[in-house]
């Protein structure tokens, strides 16, 4: 399972600028399946624009995606989801107006067409695993409730819980523990350890203590480059990476 | 060569009207946001102050610019201050509220005036006719340039090169920080809705003499205001000025070459494709991708 | 939206049941005609409330896809009337002022009843999704999409008015023949004809509660609520957008086709600003986000409206309220009288439950209910 030709997701030579400034810069990464993979850096390094990459959100302005052997960046969102990509966002996105069911029953998304959701109107066994879901991510209280009405917290839950119930081989999650307390923290580390291996994930973060509980690997990236990556000791020994850290008060506070 | 003369003049004085009627409807999107349907009311609230003026008070149409101006200023001033500052993070709302209040204007003044023809008399020591390379023109006409050139430059100096001007263009950057300098953006809103409301009123008054004044006068203009903003470029002053121009040797040329209602359709639809392949308008660059 | 589904099919189905009961008690012809004409006006209103209360795409013209309906069934009726209303070979009267000689291509299918019906709902519904596609595809959303409804209107009913020789132009078209099916005349006043509107009305409403009830109806509002966010889960955004689209145009066209039965003409005024208006202002007054309020909206207008006198000052006067009403129902109801109905029921069960909860403090120790 190692090198690039068996890689799951390969990013290769990827460069996108944003009229003229350049936010990744001839990204080279590639991910394993089953992997947990770790980027870090410090802020405005780019990770959030290269996941937005890989899922399309944002386009490349050159170089190629592949994932599971076929280019993606040239498709549109939702055929790069249909794919099998689902992501996190960083400001926690969940539909604030609808029920946390109605979230959990939107999330679980094998069949995409409208005609075929027309005949819909969510039968049981649909319902026990949404209710399953819930009670992994700690909601199954607040099932009825609007999403709108749930802590910051409880909110990231809710989209962790959403990209389960699409359940794609890719996830990709950008800082699912921002906000989060010690204690949510660590039983986010646990939910992803049971991840590992399912899915592959690859998982934006600042915490460092977060990042050492649950990371194989950690890619580092700075000023929109790949700058290290290894294990979290060979990560925080390198001196370029310190170096990169340096304004921002080590890598465990970025 | 007079006639090409005369039909471009025709067209000047199309793009005049469709410039006055558009900088107050341009100012007032590019700076809050707000697509204001009520736009051609003032407009029409505009003639009819004319109208009012002239037959009640026997003024001459010169001296009622200013007590226009200030007159329609106001009740934009009251119309944000009322409705439109409570829904400036609701946009499809702010264009159902100001087309209500549109609907209202419009019966007002079909209540109180009637909903017969008026007319304006053109002040007469402009009522004359100038010669131009061999074509004439009304002086009125020329006049209506001037100031719909005038109001231009001065509110392109306004915007560029005053403290107030600053402002509004950091507000237009970004709301929050500009807010967190201290910059007051609630009344720097109310005073540009002010502004075009005023300039609205000034075009209605000024066009008065041209064309027949009725309460539903407003409808036509709002649609060819939004046609000049959206073809120029919402952020972009001189594209107001550039599609005025444009727009307005189209309608001339569309007009002479076939029959009205089908060059109207036909810019409509115009409008519709622009909105659909470069939403920022014809002459802004892209910015982001 | 009411989170019992049956509870909900009951009220949805008492109300079109006291609509279609109607009848039994009022026997006055040109009564039964008003009625049917605010039917018709509460079938659009639902048409809008799917499209605008669901998906939040805001139709300014819902009236287009209305006209367009209507002009079908005046087209096929008018060819009906040969040889009476006619002039030579079977042509429109209209069509000989204007020199016409023969049958416009156009007009050749309409000389079938069943494809100017099936005409009546596929050329709305052809024209949104057209439309759509054409704003989706490119991501036109929000205001911006809400102004192409408006000039896309004002865009057929200019030419509508201009093809004076195929369409009737600013007359429109008008001297019908009756609307016959399986031997049943529905005269514009008769009971047949108030029926087969409420008919309409019943099988337009329940479709379109299914249409939300289902999981694309979860899906529609969840885009409106978030519409970047639903395509990383995979959903083509566009095609369900133009799909709502096309399902309100479609039901707008059988409420235009109805119209012409009863109003016994068609006229470029269906498509008409004014009308597009009214609709935007029945839904908000009814409430956006429920097809019943919204329907009961355009009732409750119309009605009041219907009811009250019709001189040229009354119009004035009672559409500078509507403005008014309209204007602080934004400001300040944006989910209507339904919302307001639904706020009450809220606040009941919340009340219940604190009264449910309290019960059980003192043994857990847990705070009582949060409300919302
Ligand atoms: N659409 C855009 N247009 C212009 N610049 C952008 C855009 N998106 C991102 N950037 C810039 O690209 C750089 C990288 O941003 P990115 O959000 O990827 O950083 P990040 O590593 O996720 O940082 P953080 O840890 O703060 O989330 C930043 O300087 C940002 O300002
Ligand atoms: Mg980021």
């Amino acid at each position: 399972m190692t090198g690039m030709a068996q890689a799951q997701l390969a990013l290769r030579d990827v460069t996108v600028s944003f009229g003229g400034f350049v936010a990744v810069d001839r990204l080279d990464l590639a991910v394993n399946r089953g992997e947990l993979r770790c980027l870090i850096g410090p802020n405005g390094a780019g990770k959030t624009t290269t996941l937005d990459l890989i899922c399309g959100r944002a386009r490349i302005s050159s170089g190629a995606i592949v994932f599971d052997g076929t280019e993606i960046h040239q498709l549109s969102e939702f055929e790069i989801a249909r794919t099998g990509i689902g992501r996190k966002f960083q400001v926690p996105s969940v539909f604030r107006e609808l029920s946390v069911r109605d979230n959990l029953e939107i999330g679980s998304s094998r069949q995409h067409g409208v005609l075929h959701n027309l005949g819909r109107f969510g039968g049981a066994a649909d319902r026990e695993r949404l209710e399953r879901l819930a009670e992994l991510v700690g909601l199954s209280d607040d099932l009825g409730k609007q999403a709108a009405q749930l802590s910051h917290g409880q909110t990231q839950w809710l989209e962790i819980a959403l990209i389960l119930a699409q359940d794609p081989p890719l996830i990709l999650m950008d800082e699912p523990t921002a906000g989060m307390t010690a204690h949510e923290t660590g039983k986010t580390a646990e939910l992803f350890n049971t991840l590992r291996g399912k899915h592959t994930l690859i998982v934006v973060e600042h915490d460092m203590g977060f990042v050492r509980d649950i990371a194989e690997t950690i890619s580092v990236m700075h000023q929109g480059r790949l700058l290290a990556q290894g294990t979290a000791d060979e990560v925080s020994d390198d001196p370029q990476v310190r170096e990169a850290y340096l304004g921002s008060g080590g890598i465990g506070h970025a | 060569m007079d006639f090409v003369v005369s039909q471009l003049l025709t067209g000047l004085s199309l793009s005049s009207i469709l410039l006055l009627v558009a900088l107050g409807l341009a100012i007032i999107y590019g700076v809050t946001g707000v697509i204001n349907l009520a736009h051609g009311e003032f407009v029409m609230l505009g003639a009819y102050c004319a109208w009012l003026l002239q037959t009640q008070l026997g003024w001459g149409l010169l001296p009622s610019l200013i007590p226009i101006f200030v007159a329609v200023a106001l009740l934009g001033l009251a119309v944000e201050y009322l409705v439109i500052r409570h829904l400036y993070d609701r946009p499809l709302d702010t264009i159902l509220a100001t087309w209500g209040l549109g609907v209202m204007a419009q019966q007002i003044v079909r209540l109180l005036a009637g909903g017969e023809l008026r007319y304006v008399q053109m002040p007469a020591a402009l009522s004359g006719s100038v010669n131009i390379l061999g074509a004439t023109d009304s002086a009125y006409r020329l006049f209506v340039l001037a100031v719909a050139l005038g109001l231009f430059a001065l509110t392109w100096y306004v915007y560029r090169h005053t403290s107030i001007g600053l402002q509004l263009r950091a507000i237009t950057q970004n709301r929050q920080i500009a807010s967190s300098f201290g910059i007051n953006a609630g009344r720097a809103y109310r005073l540009t809705f002010a502004y075009g409301a005023g300039i609205a009123g000034l075009a209605g008054a000024l066009i008065s003499p041209l064309k027949s004044v009725s309460p539903e006068m407003g409808t036509g203009y709002v649609v060819d205001a939004f046609m000049v903003v959206v073809v120029g470029g919402v952020q972009s002053l001189f594209g107001t000025v550039v599609s005025s121009g444009l727009l307005g040797e189209l309608t001339g040329a569309l007009a002479y070459l076939s029959n009205d209602t089908i060059a109207k359709a036909l810019v409509l639809a115009a409008v519709v494709v622009i909105i659909r392949f470069r939403p920022q308008g014809l002459f802004t660059p892209r910015i982001r991708a | 939206m009411s989170n019992k589904p049956i509870l909900q099919l009951l009220i949805y189905g008492a109300v079109c049941l006291a609509l279609l009961l109607i009848p039994a008690f009022v026997d006055d012809a040109f009564l039964l005609n008003k009625f049917a004409r605010y039917l018709i006006f509460g079938m659009l209103a639902v048409a809008l409330s799917l499209s605008w209360g669901y998906a939040g795409i805001l139709n300014l013209g819902q009236a287009t896809t209305f006209g367009l309906g209507s002009y079908c069934m005046a087209m096929a009726l008018k060819l009906k009337t040969v040889p009476i209303h006619t002039g030579a070979e079977g042509l429109p009267d209209f069509m000989v002022w204007n020199n016409v000689t023969e049958l416009p291509w156009l007009w050749w299918p309409f000389q079938s009843l069943p494809f100017a019906v099936a005409a009546g709902i596929l050329v709305p519904a052809a024209f949104a999704a057209l439309l759509g596609w054409f704003m989706f595809g490119g991501r036109v959303a929000g205001v911006y999409s809400a102004i192409i409804t408006l000039a896309a209107m004002v865009v057929v009913n200019l030419i509508i008015v201009d093809q004076q020789s195929y369409t009737g132009g600013f007359n429109g078209i008008t001297d019908l023949a009756r609307f016959e099916v399986l031997g049943i005349s529905f005269d514009a006043y008769a009971r047949s004809t108030y029926l087969l509107v409420a008919a309409c009305l019943t099988v337009a409403l329940f479709a379109a509660l299914a249409v939300t009830r289902s999981k694309t109806g979860l899906i529609l509002q969840a885009i409106r609520d978030q519409e970047e966010r639903v395509r990383f889960f995979g959903y083509d955004v566009a095609r369900y957008k133009t799909f709502v689209f096309a399902a309100s145009a479609a039901i707008a066209g059988l409420a235009g086709m109805l119209y012409t039965i009863v109003m016994e003409f068609a006229s470029p005024t269906f498509l008409g600003v004014p009308l597009s208006l009214s609709i935007v202002i029945w839904v908000a007054v009814g409430g956006r986000q429920s097809l019943l309020g919204a329907m009961l909206g355009a009732l409750l207008v119309t009605g009041v409206q219907g009811s009250l006198s019709e001189s040229e000052t009354f119009l004035s006067t009672w559409t500078l309220v509507m403005g008014g009403l309209f204007v602080l129902i934004v400001l300040f109801m944006p989910r209507g009288l339904a919302g307001i109905v639904s706020g009450l029921r809220r606040r009941g069960t919340a009340r219940k439950a604190a009264a449910q909860q309290s019960g059980s403090v003192g043994a857990t120790g847990a705070p009582a209910g949060r409300t919302a």
